[in-house]
């Protein structure tokens, strides 16, 4: 059912772009339609050829690397060349999504994340601005090209745009991102038809707003004016629409959604007066799709509970040493982890080898060790010593593991065993 | 493939992957090891080359004298044993090398100083085996190895995409990946060589179970 | 005064941010990701005494440089910066353990030992004083330099544990299974800050 309201969002998204390329094209030319396409038959491609590696039949319902890829062109303008968004979508959709797992289970916005590879690749390419209307060859993407709006207040200036054209996107810009109007329309239907919910964009917009208001960065014109121009003049409402709503990316919980949202703000404001590019929006974005899950956790209190069950688990792991235990439970080795069964498994695996070995031994030699009572603890240590070597040299030679051997846990093990033995 | 080498590997694969550091349980790529280096200093074939003499000459002898001192020694006094060693060692190992590159080994700033406490020739001290002295060169030299053919592959595939070049050879007149010089570019171009070591690694492993199967009958 | 002060924090604000220890400048990468899913070593206590020892090896370094290079062994000092630096963090280590011994329990003490140990002595720590050194900072550059890194460490070790609660490692592919997802989830992150300085730093 998750999976279906999911899916209906990427229809709905396609859907909701489909009159932002018609505008794109009528005000850009036919080659807007080209690099949709280019990118959309990368995306679909990507998708397919990664479904083959891993052996899996191919998902004609997902639709979220061909949504990101025509998002990410509408943020380009309309000279980019054709390599540069078959390159992104290429490099985006692997690694962005299918090293993650593939449909649902990526950290990151694709869009967002194309941006940003493209922004910091080829700068100059992407960082142009073409007029509408203007004469632009189909195939090559040659034109005249001018500054963007945001490079032009990032260098002091004001741009000379009146707010009509503001509101229509008739300026020198992005495709199809400077269309606030028209994105504004298809936020409210999205709205109304309950595709998205309001905490994120309201949240996002409301810092941003509050914080252009409070350190304007545009002189020589009112708070109010230099708020328009910042807020309006860029691809901000696009990326808070077709960005910050991704249900995959975002957290949950309502509350959540309005700290994620305000969070998204502050950033993409600081890094929209202080980073090196004019797309802070998509950086600030890939930085707090990283603490998505924080969100939710502190909400719903599981962080807290997480967090006092640790420190209750570490107390019991050290206190169990000195505690020999009638019942000989154990709450911390009880405890389940719940990351990463591949490698709880293999240390599983070589810890039940090691204490199988160690009881056959121990059965096997109990006259040698009635024979040299003196020497059997030390020789006990020795044992316990080579076993914990040999575990050691078995799991460095795991597939990289952050972990090391839970040694305590070992001689707690063998320590029962070897009571139980005696028994 | 002989029939011995495929029962013999199979048999005990940890002893495998133990003894071939270099390919199956490569010190970069399967274990993650000496990952600040290669993720930003090693950009070019050159930078690689520079790292490769440097842990060439350090790893194995700070190994060699580590294992013959630090037997009764305890870790915490291990932790630093170790690092004082190889930073000793590297002290003569760096005017070596700026006498043999130049100026051009400043051109890697901190990242071949700070090999000296990188867990790639240091981490050796958390272990409780003590490693004779056949066993300390034997390991040494095999992730000397297997840490150089990681640092060049790196090395080698970053420079092609950042600048068309390969030892400074042009082979393109473009720049395919201009990230490919950055450290997040670093991390993500290793991670993808990682990638597909682990899945060369699967590989053979498959390949030596289904000779095993032919074998067996 | 007012000058020290204002470029304390704004050497600290660079290297919590631009300068990230892990995410632009990839020091302790590797002890990092064997820190965070350790159990015998608890990330926050990893931390904060990384942060210690950072503050108070970067406080020798500066003291002891110096005074190296006015000694016969001065021509060599760029040389000898490694070995200084550990001895530094030997006596750091030696300094710290004496202070708890005396002023906090043998029991807590016994808990963090492990993480102190592994604190005392890291690439973060050694390459951040390294870079110091070489860029000749004074000392409100110098401290403001080692918190900022030690709390930018934090920080950076706090998103890479919670991507790792993020990623779904039962849907990874299975060559991507481990570090290649961890190095290309931290590699977007560094992708992001990058955004803020545009340019690689300097080495």
């Amino acid at each position: 059912m998750n999976s279906l309201k999911k899916q209906t969002h990427y229809d709905s998204i396609f859907i909701a772009l489909v009159p932002i390329v018609i505008c794109a094209t009528v005000m850009y030319s036919a080659r807007v339609l080209l690099l949709c396409a280019a990118a959309m038959f990368t995306a679909r491609v990507t998708d397919v050829a990664i479904a083959a590696a891993r052996h899996l039949p191919v998902d004609t319902e997902d639709k979220s690397a061909i949504v990101a890829a025509v998002i990410f062109v509408m943020m380009m303008p309309v000279s980019v060349p054709i390599y540069l968004v078959v390159v992104t979508v290429a490099i985006s959709t692997l690694i962005g999504k299918h090293a993650f797992g593939g449909k649902g289970v990526y950290p990151f916005n694709l869009s967002a994340l194309s941006m940003c590879i493209a922004a910091v690749n080829w700068p100059e390419k992407v960082f142009t601005a073409v007029k509408p209307f203007a004469r632009v060859d189909f195939w090559t993407g040659a034109c005249r090209s001018t500054a963007t709006q945001s490079s032009t207040i990032k260098a002091g200036g004001l741009p000379y745009v009146d707010m009509l054209d503001l509101l229509t996107g008739n300026y020198a810009g992005a495709m199809g991102s400077s269309f606030v109007l028209l994105t504004v329309a298809i936020a409210v239907c999205l709205l109304i038809t309950k595709k998205i919910t309001w905490h994120v964009p309201v949240s996002f917009l409301t810092v941003c707003t509050l914080f252009a208001l409070a350190f304007p960065r545009i002189y020589g014109i009112s708070r109010l004016n230099s708020v328009k121009l910042e807020i309006l003049s860029s691809s901000l409402i696009f990326v808070t629409l077709f960005m910050l709503c991704e249900p995959d990316t975002t957290p949950k919980k309502p509350r959540a959604k309005i700290i994620f949202g305000a969070l998204a703000g502050i950033i993409t404001m600081l890094y929209r007066y202080f980073g090196a590019y004019e797309i802070g929006a998509c950086f600030a974005i890939l930085l707090v799709n990283a603490t998505e899950s924080f969100w939710d956790r502190m909400i719903s209190g599981d962080f807290i509970k997480e967090f006092l069950a640790r420190e209750t688990s570490v107390r019991n792991t050290k206190q169990s040493h000195k505690k020999k235990s009638k019942t000989g439970k154990n709450t911390a080795l009880d405890k389940p982890k719940a990351e990463k069964p591949a490698v709880a498994d293999k240390k599983t695996e070589i810890t039940e080898e090691i204490l199988q070995n160690f009881s056959a031994d121990t059965a096997r030699a109990p006259k040698k060790q009635a024979a040299k009572e003196p020497d059997k603890n030390g020789k006990k240590q020795q044992k316990v010593t080579d076993m914990i070597a040999e575990a050691e040299d078995r799991l460095d030679n795991v597939e990289f593991s952050t972990r090391t051997i839970d040694i305590d846990a070992i001689l707690r093990e063998i320590d029962k065993h070897s009571k139980g033995g005696k028994k | 493939m002989n029939k011995e080498k495929v029962l013999r590997e199979l048999s005990d694969w940890d002893d495998t992957t133990r003894r071939r550091k270099i390919t199956l349980s490569n010190p970069v790529f399967i274990k993650g090891l000496a990952l600040t280096p290669l993720a930003v200093a090693a950009t070019t074939v050159q930078n690689s080359f520079i790292l490769s003499v440097c842990v060439l000459l350090l790893l194995t002898p700070t190994r060699i004298v580590t294992s013959a001192v630090t037997r009764r020694m305890s870790v915490p006094l291990k932790s630093f044993f170790y690092p004082l060693t190889s930073a000793v060692i590297f002290f003569f190992v760096y005017i070596f090398m700026y006498r043999l590159f130049g100026t051009k080994v400043f051109s890697l700033g901190i990242y071949l100083p700070i090999m000296v406490v990188d867990p790639l020739i240091v981490k050796n001290f958390e272990k409780t085996r003590k490693e004779s002295f056949t066993y300390s060169i034997i390991n040494g030299l095999r992730n000397t190895f297997g840490f150089i053919l990681a640092c060049m592959i790196t090395g080698a595939v970053r420079e092609f995409l950042a600048f068309g070049t390969v030892c400074g050879v042009k082979l393109l007149n473009i720049s395919l990946l201009p990230m490919a010089k950055t450290s997040f570019g670093g991390f993500i171009i290793i991670g993808l060589i990682s990638a597909f070591w682990h899945y060369s690694v699967k590989n053979y492993r498959e390949r030596l179970i289904t000779e095993a199967r032919k074998i067996n009958g | 005064m007012v000058d020290a002060i204002l470029t304390f924090f704004a050497y600290a604000v660079l290297a919590i941010g631009a300068e990230n220890v892990i995410f632009t400048r990839a020091l302790g990468i590797s002890s990092g990701l064997r820190v965070i899913d350790n159990p015998n070593k608890d990330t926050f206590y990893f931390c904060v005494s990384l942060t210690v020892f950072q503050l108070i090896n970067s406080l020798l370094a500066y003291a002891v440089v110096p005074a190296v290079a006015k000694t016969p062994l001065g021509e060599y000092t760029r040389f000898l910066g490694p070995v200084i630096v550990v001895i530094c963090c030997a006596v750091s280590y030696m300094i710290v353990i004496a202070a708890l011994s005396v002023s906090v329990k043998k029991s807590f003490l016994k808990r963090i030992i492990v993480s102190l140990t592994g604190a005392s002595i890291n690439s973060a720590i050694v390459g951040t004083i390294i870079f110091s050194i070489g860029q000749n900072y004074n000392l409100a550059q110098t401290i403001g330099f080692a918190i900022g890194s030690s709390i930018g460490y934090f920080l950076a070790m706090l998103i890479i544990a919670e991507g790792e609660k993020k990623i779904h490692e039962d849907a990874v592919p299975a060559p991507f299974k481990g570090l290649p997802v961890t190095l290309i989830y931290i590699g977007i992150i560094a992708l992001a800050i990058y955004g803020l300085t545009g340019h690689t730093t300097a080495l």
